[in-house]
Protein backbone atom coordinates (compact mmCIF):
# COMPACT_ATOMS: atom_id res chain seq x y z
CA UNK A 1 0.00 0.00 0.00
CA UNK A 2 1.31 3.01 -1.07
CA UNK A 3 1.16 6.07 1.48
CA UNK A 4 0.69 9.85 -0.53
CA UNK A 5 0.30 12.82 1.15
CA UNK A 6 -1.39 15.74 -0.91
CA UNK A 7 -2.15 19.99 -0.15
CA UNK A 8 -5.26 20.39 -1.28
CA UNK A 9 -6.07 21.90 -3.77
CA UNK A 10 -4.85 18.81 -6.16
CA UNK A 11 -2.53 19.76 -8.53
CA UNK A 12 -3.23 18.46 -12.33
CA UNK A 13 0.25 16.77 -11.82
CA UNK A 14 0.13 14.68 -8.70
CA UNK A 15 -3.60 13.85 -9.96
CA UNK A 16 -1.42 12.05 -12.42
CA UNK A 17 0.69 9.73 -9.81
CA UNK A 18 -2.55 8.31 -8.09
CA UNK A 19 -3.61 5.14 -8.33
CA UNK A 20 -6.38 3.38 -7.03
CA UNK A 21 -6.19 2.00 -3.13
CA UNK A 22 -3.85 4.51 -3.08
CA UNK A 23 -3.49 5.97 0.78
CA UNK A 24 -3.70 9.52 1.07
CA UNK A 25 -3.04 11.71 3.85
CA UNK A 26 -4.93 14.94 3.00
CA UNK A 27 -4.45 18.14 4.17
CA UNK A 28 -6.04 21.46 3.71
CA UNK A 29 -9.68 23.06 3.25
CA UNK A 30 -12.53 20.72 2.59
CA UNK A 31 -16.27 21.82 1.90
CA UNK A 32 -19.11 19.07 3.86
CA UNK A 33 -22.21 18.96 1.87
CA UNK A 34 -25.12 16.04 2.32
CA UNK A 35 -28.16 15.71 1.09
CA UNK A 36 -30.09 19.16 1.54
CA UNK A 37 -26.62 21.33 1.10
CA UNK A 38 -26.78 19.06 -2.59
CA UNK A 39 -30.04 20.08 -3.57
CA UNK A 40 -29.20 23.95 -2.67
CA UNK A 41 -26.30 23.44 -4.86
CA UNK A 42 -28.15 22.03 -7.25
CA UNK A 43 -30.46 24.46 -7.27
CA UNK A 44 -28.24 27.73 -7.32
CA UNK A 45 -26.22 26.39 -10.56
CA UNK A 46 -29.44 26.06 -12.25
CA UNK A 47 -30.63 29.57 -11.25
CA UNK A 48 -27.45 30.65 -12.30
CA UNK A 49 -26.68 32.14 -8.87
CA UNK A 50 -22.96 32.64 -7.42
CA UNK A 51 -22.60 29.71 -5.01
CA UNK A 52 -21.19 29.85 -1.51
CA UNK A 53 -17.59 28.54 -2.34
CA UNK A 54 -15.43 27.67 -5.47
CA UNK A 55 -15.94 24.48 -7.06
CA UNK A 56 -13.39 24.21 -8.84
CA UNK A 57 -10.44 24.64 -6.04
CA UNK A 58 -12.26 22.73 -3.66
CA UNK A 59 -13.48 19.50 -2.04
CA UNK A 60 -16.31 18.43 -1.17
CA UNK A 61 -16.75 16.31 1.74
CA UNK A 62 -19.86 14.01 2.17
CA UNK A 63 -20.50 14.69 5.94
CA UNK A 64 -22.72 15.82 8.53
CA UNK A 65 -20.42 16.06 12.07
CA UNK A 66 -21.55 15.63 15.10
CA UNK A 67 -21.88 18.72 17.82
CA UNK A 68 -18.11 20.23 19.02
CA UNK A 69 -17.81 19.30 22.72
CA UNK A 70 -16.39 21.75 25.03
CA UNK A 71 -12.11 22.51 24.59
CA UNK A 72 -12.48 20.29 21.55
CA UNK A 73 -11.62 21.56 17.81
CA UNK A 74 -14.25 19.51 16.31
CA UNK A 75 -16.70 16.98 17.07
CA UNK A 76 -16.77 13.08 15.92
CA UNK A 77 -16.52 13.59 12.34
CA UNK A 78 -16.80 10.67 9.26
CA UNK A 79 -17.78 9.94 5.75
CA UNK A 80 -22.14 9.52 5.02
CA UNK A 81 -22.61 7.18 2.41
CA UNK A 82 -21.75 8.33 -1.33
CA UNK A 83 -24.18 6.95 -3.35
CA UNK A 84 -27.21 9.36 -2.47
CA UNK A 85 -25.38 12.31 -3.53
CA UNK A 86 -24.85 10.90 -7.40
CA UNK A 87 -28.01 12.29 -9.02
CA UNK A 88 -26.16 15.56 -8.08
CA UNK A 89 -22.83 14.60 -8.70
CA UNK A 90 -22.59 15.05 -12.64
CA UNK A 91 -23.62 18.66 -12.94
CA UNK A 92 -21.46 19.63 -9.70
CA UNK A 93 -18.35 17.94 -12.00
CA UNK A 94 -19.48 20.09 -15.20
CA UNK A 95 -19.33 22.96 -12.87
CA UNK A 96 -15.88 22.36 -11.83
CA UNK A 97 -16.07 19.68 -9.14
CA UNK A 98 -13.05 17.43 -9.14
CA UNK A 99 -12.52 16.06 -5.16
CA UNK A 100 -15.43 14.30 -3.34
CA UNK A 101 -14.75 12.71 -0.36
CA UNK A 102 -17.10 10.13 1.09
CA UNK A 103 -18.14 6.21 1.49
CA UNK A 104 -19.34 3.31 -0.50
CA UNK A 105 -19.25 2.67 -4.33
CA UNK A 106 -20.23 5.63 -6.82
CA UNK A 107 -23.11 4.72 -9.93
CA UNK A 108 -21.44 3.60 -13.33
CA UNK A 109 -22.73 7.11 -14.23
CA UNK A 110 -21.05 8.79 -12.07
CA UNK A 111 -17.69 6.68 -12.04
CA UNK A 112 -18.00 7.65 -15.90
CA UNK A 113 -18.24 10.86 -15.24
CA UNK A 114 -15.27 11.65 -12.76
CA UNK A 115 -12.84 9.84 -15.32
CA UNK A 116 -14.02 12.06 -18.37
CA UNK A 117 -13.79 15.42 -15.82
CA UNK A 118 -10.45 13.83 -14.72
CA UNK A 119 -11.49 14.03 -11.09
CA UNK A 120 -11.22 12.04 -8.08
CA UNK A 121 -13.69 10.21 -5.60
CA UNK A 122 -11.81 9.10 -2.17
CA UNK A 123 -13.02 7.08 0.81
CA UNK A 124 -12.49 7.42 4.30
CA UNK A 125 -13.38 4.80 6.32
CA UNK A 126 -16.72 4.92 8.16
CA UNK A 127 -17.35 4.71 11.52
CA UNK A 128 -14.14 5.69 12.52
CA UNK A 129 -15.35 9.02 13.62
CA UNK A 130 -13.06 9.84 17.05
CA UNK A 131 -10.23 8.97 15.37
CA UNK A 132 -10.77 10.86 11.97
CA UNK A 133 -11.51 14.28 14.32
CA UNK A 134 -8.08 13.97 15.46
CA UNK A 135 -6.88 15.26 11.96
CA UNK A 136 -8.92 17.99 11.63
CA UNK A 137 -7.47 21.80 12.47
CA UNK A 138 -10.96 24.02 12.50
CA UNK A 139 -14.50 23.38 11.65
CA UNK A 140 -16.89 25.66 11.37
CA UNK A 141 -20.53 26.35 10.27
CA UNK A 142 -19.97 27.90 6.47
CA UNK A 143 -23.60 28.64 5.48
CA UNK A 144 -26.98 27.15 5.95
CA UNK A 145 -26.69 27.02 9.47
CA UNK A 146 -30.19 26.45 9.47
CA UNK A 147 -29.48 22.73 8.14
CA UNK A 148 -28.00 21.72 11.53
CA UNK A 149 -26.12 18.93 10.78
CA UNK A 150 -26.64 19.10 7.38
CA UNK A 151 -25.21 22.83 6.46
CA UNK A 152 -22.33 23.16 5.17
CA UNK A 153 -18.95 23.44 7.12
CA UNK A 154 -15.67 24.63 6.64
CA UNK A 155 -12.72 21.91 7.73
CA UNK A 156 -9.79 22.23 7.24
CA UNK A 157 -7.67 18.66 8.16
CA UNK A 158 -4.16 18.25 8.34
CA UNK A 159 -2.89 14.50 7.48
CA UNK A 160 -6.67 12.97 7.37
CA UNK A 161 -6.66 9.45 6.23
CA UNK A 162 -8.75 8.19 3.04
CA UNK A 163 -7.78 5.91 -0.05
CA UNK A 164 -7.95 6.45 -3.78
CA UNK A 165 -11.21 4.71 -5.08
CA UNK A 166 -12.22 6.27 -8.39
CA UNK A 167 -10.01 8.16 -10.39
CA UNK B 1 -46.37 -14.50 41.72
CA UNK B 2 -43.39 -12.09 42.50
CA UNK B 3 -44.78 -8.97 43.97
CA UNK B 4 -45.87 -5.97 41.95
CA UNK B 5 -42.42 -3.55 41.70
CA UNK B 6 -43.25 -0.25 41.33
CA UNK B 7 -39.89 1.82 39.87
CA UNK B 8 -39.53 5.34 40.30
CA UNK B 9 -39.35 7.30 37.12
CA UNK B 10 -35.84 8.99 38.07
CA UNK B 11 -34.70 5.14 38.40
CA UNK B 12 -35.70 4.69 34.97
CA UNK B 13 -34.21 8.15 33.13
CA UNK B 14 -30.77 7.88 34.87
CA UNK B 15 -30.46 4.08 34.00
CA UNK B 16 -30.99 4.98 29.98
CA UNK B 17 -28.38 8.11 29.91
CA UNK B 18 -25.64 6.03 32.13
CA UNK B 19 -26.60 3.04 29.12
CA UNK B 20 -26.46 5.89 26.36
CA UNK B 21 -23.16 7.26 27.79
CA UNK B 22 -21.98 3.75 27.51
CA UNK B 23 -22.84 2.47 23.96
CA UNK B 24 -21.75 5.83 22.07
CA UNK B 25 -18.11 5.83 22.19
CA UNK B 26 -17.74 2.04 21.76
CA UNK B 27 -19.43 -0.81 20.32
CA UNK B 28 -20.27 -4.17 21.97
CA UNK B 29 -17.41 -5.68 23.49
CA UNK B 30 -18.27 -9.01 21.39
CA UNK B 31 -17.31 -6.36 18.30
CA UNK B 32 -14.43 -5.50 19.02
CA UNK B 33 -13.05 -9.40 20.09
CA UNK B 34 -15.25 -10.05 15.96
CA UNK B 35 -12.52 -6.96 14.93
CA UNK B 36 -9.71 -8.24 16.20
CA UNK B 37 -10.54 -11.95 14.74
CA UNK B 38 -10.96 -10.28 11.06
CA UNK B 39 -7.33 -8.10 11.55
CA UNK B 40 -6.03 -11.61 12.53
CA UNK B 41 -7.24 -13.31 9.06
CA UNK B 42 -6.85 -10.57 6.98
CA UNK B 43 -4.22 -10.35 4.44
CA UNK B 44 -5.08 -7.56 2.23
CA UNK B 45 -2.77 -4.85 3.32
CA UNK B 46 -5.66 -2.28 3.04
CA UNK B 47 -8.40 -3.84 4.97
CA UNK B 48 -6.32 -4.37 7.72
CA UNK B 49 -4.95 -0.35 7.69
CA UNK B 50 -8.96 0.47 7.64
CA UNK B 51 -9.66 -2.96 10.51
CA UNK B 52 -6.54 -1.34 12.73
CA UNK B 53 -7.90 2.29 12.30
CA UNK B 54 -11.39 0.66 13.47
CA UNK B 55 -9.92 -0.55 16.74
CA UNK B 56 -7.63 2.48 16.98
CA UNK B 57 -10.82 4.46 16.94
CA UNK B 58 -12.85 2.02 19.70
CA UNK B 59 -9.50 2.64 22.30
CA UNK B 60 -9.68 6.44 21.16
CA UNK B 61 -13.41 6.77 20.66
CA UNK B 62 -13.72 5.80 24.85
CA UNK B 63 -10.57 7.47 25.99
CA UNK B 64 -11.64 10.73 24.45
CA UNK B 65 -15.38 10.21 25.33
CA UNK B 66 -16.39 11.12 21.42
CA UNK B 67 -18.56 9.08 19.46
CA UNK B 68 -17.87 6.45 17.83
CA UNK B 69 -19.55 7.31 14.70
CA UNK B 70 -21.07 10.69 13.88
CA UNK B 71 -23.72 9.21 13.12
CA UNK B 72 -25.16 8.18 16.46
CA UNK B 73 -27.94 7.46 14.94
CA UNK B 74 -31.74 6.77 15.64
CA UNK B 75 -32.43 5.17 19.33
CA UNK B 76 -33.84 1.90 19.25
CA UNK B 77 -35.17 0.07 22.43
CA UNK B 78 -37.05 -3.06 22.88
CA UNK B 79 -38.29 -3.23 26.13
CA UNK B 80 -39.45 -6.59 28.06
CA UNK B 81 -42.04 -4.86 30.89
CA UNK B 82 -42.95 -7.47 33.86
CA UNK B 83 -46.52 -8.05 34.21
CA UNK B 84 -46.26 -7.57 37.84
CA UNK B 85 -43.76 -3.80 36.93
CA UNK B 86 -45.60 -0.36 37.51
CA UNK B 87 -43.83 2.58 36.64
CA UNK B 88 -44.27 5.88 38.21
CA UNK B 89 -45.71 9.29 37.26
CA UNK B 90 -46.04 8.90 33.14
CA UNK B 91 -45.52 5.92 30.11
CA UNK B 92 -42.09 4.32 29.42
CA UNK B 93 -42.24 6.24 26.39
CA UNK B 94 -42.15 9.48 27.77
CA UNK B 95 -39.11 8.62 30.27
CA UNK B 96 -36.91 7.25 27.34
CA UNK B 97 -37.54 10.18 25.36
CA UNK B 98 -36.71 12.53 28.33
CA UNK B 99 -33.50 10.48 28.86
CA UNK B 100 -32.53 10.50 24.89
CA UNK B 101 -33.35 13.88 24.92
CA UNK B 102 -30.65 14.78 27.84
CA UNK B 103 -28.61 12.12 27.05
CA UNK B 104 -28.13 13.88 23.32
CA UNK B 105 -27.08 17.09 25.04
CA UNK B 106 -24.99 15.97 27.82
CA UNK B 107 -22.49 13.66 25.37
CA UNK B 108 -22.52 15.79 22.44
CA UNK B 109 -24.35 13.53 20.06
CA UNK B 110 -25.85 14.04 16.65
CA UNK B 111 -29.79 15.20 15.82
CA UNK B 112 -30.20 12.72 12.81
CA UNK B 113 -33.66 12.74 13.15
CA UNK B 114 -35.63 14.39 10.26
CA UNK B 115 -39.11 16.16 11.79
CA UNK B 116 -40.55 15.79 8.22
CA UNK B 117 -39.58 12.68 6.97
CA UNK B 118 -41.18 14.30 3.14
CA UNK B 119 -39.04 17.07 3.79
CA UNK B 120 -40.94 19.07 0.82
CA UNK B 121 -43.45 19.10 3.32
CA UNK B 122 -41.37 20.62 5.90
CA UNK B 123 -42.95 24.24 7.41
CA UNK B 124 -40.36 26.90 6.36
CA UNK B 125 -41.13 28.82 9.37
CA UNK B 126 -39.76 26.61 11.74
CA UNK B 127 -36.11 27.37 12.67
CA UNK B 128 -34.75 23.54 13.78
CA UNK B 129 -36.25 20.59 11.96
CA UNK B 130 -33.78 17.96 13.56
CA UNK B 131 -33.98 16.19 16.55
CA UNK B 132 -32.66 13.06 18.65
CA UNK B 133 -36.55 11.40 18.31
CA UNK B 134 -38.67 10.28 18.19
CA UNK B 135 -37.19 6.93 19.57
CA UNK B 136 -38.53 3.48 18.44
CA UNK B 137 -39.90 1.47 21.25
CA UNK B 138 -41.38 -2.19 20.96
CA UNK B 139 -43.05 -3.48 24.41
CA UNK B 140 -43.39 -6.34 25.29
CA UNK B 141 -44.35 -8.56 28.16
CA UNK B 142 -42.97 -10.89 30.40
CA UNK B 143 -43.88 -12.61 33.39
CA UNK B 144 -42.93 -10.79 36.59
CA UNK B 145 -41.87 -7.53 38.17
CA UNK B 146 -38.66 -6.90 35.68
CA UNK B 147 -38.16 -4.14 33.49
CA UNK B 148 -35.26 -5.05 30.82
CA UNK B 149 -34.17 -2.57 28.43
CA UNK B 150 -32.23 -3.53 25.13
CA UNK B 151 -31.20 -0.05 23.81
CA UNK B 152 -29.32 0.45 20.81
CA UNK B 153 -28.11 3.68 18.18
CA UNK B 154 -28.73 2.59 15.26
CA UNK B 155 -26.65 4.50 12.26
CA UNK B 156 -29.06 5.13 8.53
CA UNK B 157 -26.19 3.82 6.13
CA UNK B 158 -27.02 0.26 7.40
CA UNK B 159 -30.25 0.61 7.87
CA UNK B 160 -30.62 1.85 4.50
CA UNK B 161 -29.17 -1.32 3.04
CA UNK B 162 -31.55 -3.86 4.98
CA UNK B 163 -34.47 -5.36 2.77
CA UNK B 164 -37.58 -7.55 3.48
CA UNK B 165 -39.41 -9.59 0.86
CA UNK B 166 -42.35 -11.69 0.98
CA UNK B 167 -41.52 -15.07 -0.25
CA UNK B 168 -43.66 -18.02 -1.28
CA UNK B 169 -43.84 -21.00 1.77
CA UNK B 170 -42.70 -23.37 -1.09
CA UNK B 171 -39.27 -21.65 -1.77
CA UNK B 172 -35.76 -23.17 -1.20
CA UNK B 173 -33.38 -22.91 1.01
CA UNK B 174 -30.86 -21.62 -1.37
CA UNK B 175 -33.39 -19.13 -2.57
CA UNK B 176 -33.84 -17.43 0.80
CA UNK B 177 -29.91 -17.74 1.41
CA UNK B 178 -29.41 -16.12 -2.12
CA UNK B 179 -32.08 -13.39 -0.99
CA UNK B 180 -30.20 -12.94 2.00
CA UNK B 181 -26.68 -13.19 0.58
CA UNK B 182 -27.33 -10.52 -1.97
CA UNK B 183 -28.77 -8.36 0.38
CA UNK B 184 -25.47 -7.97 1.93
CA UNK B 185 -23.19 -8.11 -0.94
CA UNK B 186 -25.20 -5.96 -3.26
CA UNK B 187 -25.13 -2.86 -0.28
CA UNK B 188 -20.82 -3.25 -0.58
CA UNK B 189 -19.43 -0.32 1.41
CA UNK B 190 -22.28 1.51 1.64
CA UNK B 191 -23.30 0.07 5.01
CA UNK B 192 -19.76 0.31 6.65
CA UNK B 193 -18.96 -3.38 6.48
CA UNK B 194 -18.02 -5.51 8.25
CA UNK B 195 -21.67 -5.60 9.48
CA UNK B 196 -23.88 -7.57 11.68
CA UNK B 197 -26.98 -9.35 9.20
CA UNK B 198 -29.85 -10.23 11.52
CA UNK B 199 -32.44 -11.90 9.87
CA UNK B 200 -36.04 -12.13 10.49
CA UNK B 201 -38.09 -15.62 9.39
CA UNK B 202 -41.50 -15.59 9.49
CA UNK B 203 -44.35 -13.96 11.42
CA UNK B 204 -46.02 -11.50 9.31
CA UNK B 205 -44.44 -7.95 7.31
CA UNK B 206 -44.27 -5.79 9.80
CA UNK B 207 -43.32 -8.33 12.55
CA UNK B 208 -40.74 -10.21 10.26
CA UNK B 209 -39.10 -6.83 10.82
CA UNK B 210 -38.66 -6.29 13.85
CA UNK B 211 -37.46 -9.97 14.39
CA UNK B 212 -34.47 -8.84 12.33
CA UNK B 213 -33.77 -5.82 13.94
CA UNK B 214 -34.05 -7.71 17.45
CA UNK B 215 -31.88 -10.41 16.06
CA UNK B 216 -29.13 -7.72 15.41
CA UNK B 217 -29.62 -6.32 19.04
CA UNK B 218 -30.88 -8.88 21.26
CA UNK B 219 -29.40 -12.24 19.55
CA UNK B 220 -30.15 -16.16 21.00
CA UNK B 221 -27.20 -17.49 22.57
CA UNK B 222 -26.02 -20.27 19.67
CA UNK B 223 -26.76 -22.27 22.57
CA UNK B 224 -30.49 -21.95 21.93
CA UNK B 225 -30.69 -22.11 18.86
CA UNK B 226 -32.34 -25.03 16.29
CA UNK B 227 -29.01 -26.58 14.78
CA UNK B 228 -30.79 -25.63 11.73
CA UNK B 229 -30.69 -22.23 12.08
CA UNK B 230 -27.26 -21.96 13.32
CA UNK B 231 -25.95 -23.84 10.43
CA UNK B 232 -27.99 -21.69 8.20
CA UNK B 233 -26.24 -18.97 9.86
CA UNK B 234 -22.82 -20.04 9.24
CA UNK B 235 -23.41 -20.90 5.71
CA UNK B 236 -24.77 -17.38 5.22
CA UNK B 237 -21.93 -15.63 7.22
CA UNK B 238 -19.11 -18.19 4.85
CA UNK B 239 -21.04 -17.16 1.70
CA UNK B 240 -21.23 -13.69 1.96
CA UNK B 241 -17.53 -13.24 2.95
CA UNK B 242 -16.51 -15.31 0.21
CA UNK B 243 -17.78 -12.77 -2.27
CA UNK B 244 -14.99 -10.89 -1.38
CA UNK B 245 -16.71 -7.66 -0.89
CA UNK B 246 -14.53 -7.04 2.22
CA UNK B 247 -14.09 -4.03 4.64
CA UNK B 248 -15.95 -0.89 3.62
CA UNK B 249 -16.14 -2.43 0.58
CA UNK B 250 -12.59 -2.30 -0.52
CA UNK B 251 -12.00 -5.75 -0.56
CA UNK B 252 -10.78 -8.00 1.83
CA UNK B 253 -11.70 -11.67 4.06
CA UNK B 254 -14.29 -10.14 6.42
CA UNK B 255 -17.66 -8.63 5.02
CA UNK B 256 -20.20 -9.82 7.94
CA UNK B 257 -18.58 -10.64 11.50
CA UNK B 258 -21.79 -11.87 12.26
CA UNK B 259 -25.40 -13.82 11.56
CA UNK B 260 -27.84 -14.19 13.73
CA UNK B 261 -31.39 -15.37 12.59
CA UNK B 262 -34.71 -15.02 14.86
CA UNK B 263 -37.88 -17.02 13.72
CA UNK B 264 -41.23 -17.58 14.39
CA UNK B 265 -44.31 -19.01 12.99
CA UNK B 266 -46.30 -17.78 10.00
CA UNK B 267 -49.24 -18.05 7.79
CA UNK B 268 -49.52 -21.07 5.54
CA UNK B 269 -49.56 -18.96 2.50
CA UNK B 270 -46.31 -16.84 3.28
CA UNK B 271 -42.73 -16.85 3.93
CA UNK B 272 -41.79 -13.58 5.24
CA UNK B 273 -37.79 -12.85 5.29
CA UNK B 274 -36.05 -9.61 6.59
CA UNK B 275 -32.85 -8.91 6.84
CA UNK B 276 -31.38 -5.83 8.30
CA UNK B 277 -28.03 -4.67 8.66
CA UNK B 278 -25.71 -3.06 11.32
CA UNK B 279 -22.42 -1.49 10.81
CA UNK B 280 -19.03 -2.45 12.79
CA UNK B 281 -19.99 0.84 14.78
CA UNK B 282 -22.23 -1.59 16.48
CA UNK B 283 -23.91 0.07 19.51
CA UNK B 284 -26.11 -2.51 21.36
CA UNK B 285 -26.56 -3.12 25.43
CA UNK B 286 -28.94 -4.73 27.48
CA UNK B 287 -29.84 -3.28 31.08
CA UNK B 288 -32.31 -4.38 34.33
CA UNK B 289 -33.67 -1.45 36.00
Amino acid sequence: MRVIKINLPLQPQQKKELKVRDKIMLSGELYTARDQAHIRLTQMIKEGKPLPFDLLNSALFYCGPAPIPPGKVCGAIGPTTSARMDKYTPLLLENGLRVMIGKGERSKDVTEEISKYDAVYFICVGGISALLAQSVVSCETFCWKELDAEAIYRLVVKDFPCYVAII
Amino acid sequence: MESVRTIPQKQIYKAIIEAIGQIYCQSTPETKSLLNQALAIEEDDVAKDMLQAMLLNEELAAKEQLPICQDTGIVIVFADIGTETKIENGTLYSIVSEAVNDAWGKYYLRDSIAEEPLRYFSNPQKKSKYYSQPVILHLSEILGNKLELHISLKGGGAENCSTLKMFNPTATLTEIEDFIIDTVVSAGGKPCPPVFVGIGIGGDFEQCAILAKRALMIPLPDSEKKPEYLQMEKRILNKINQKGKGVQGFGGKTTALKVNILSQPCHIASLPIAVNIDCHAHRCISISV
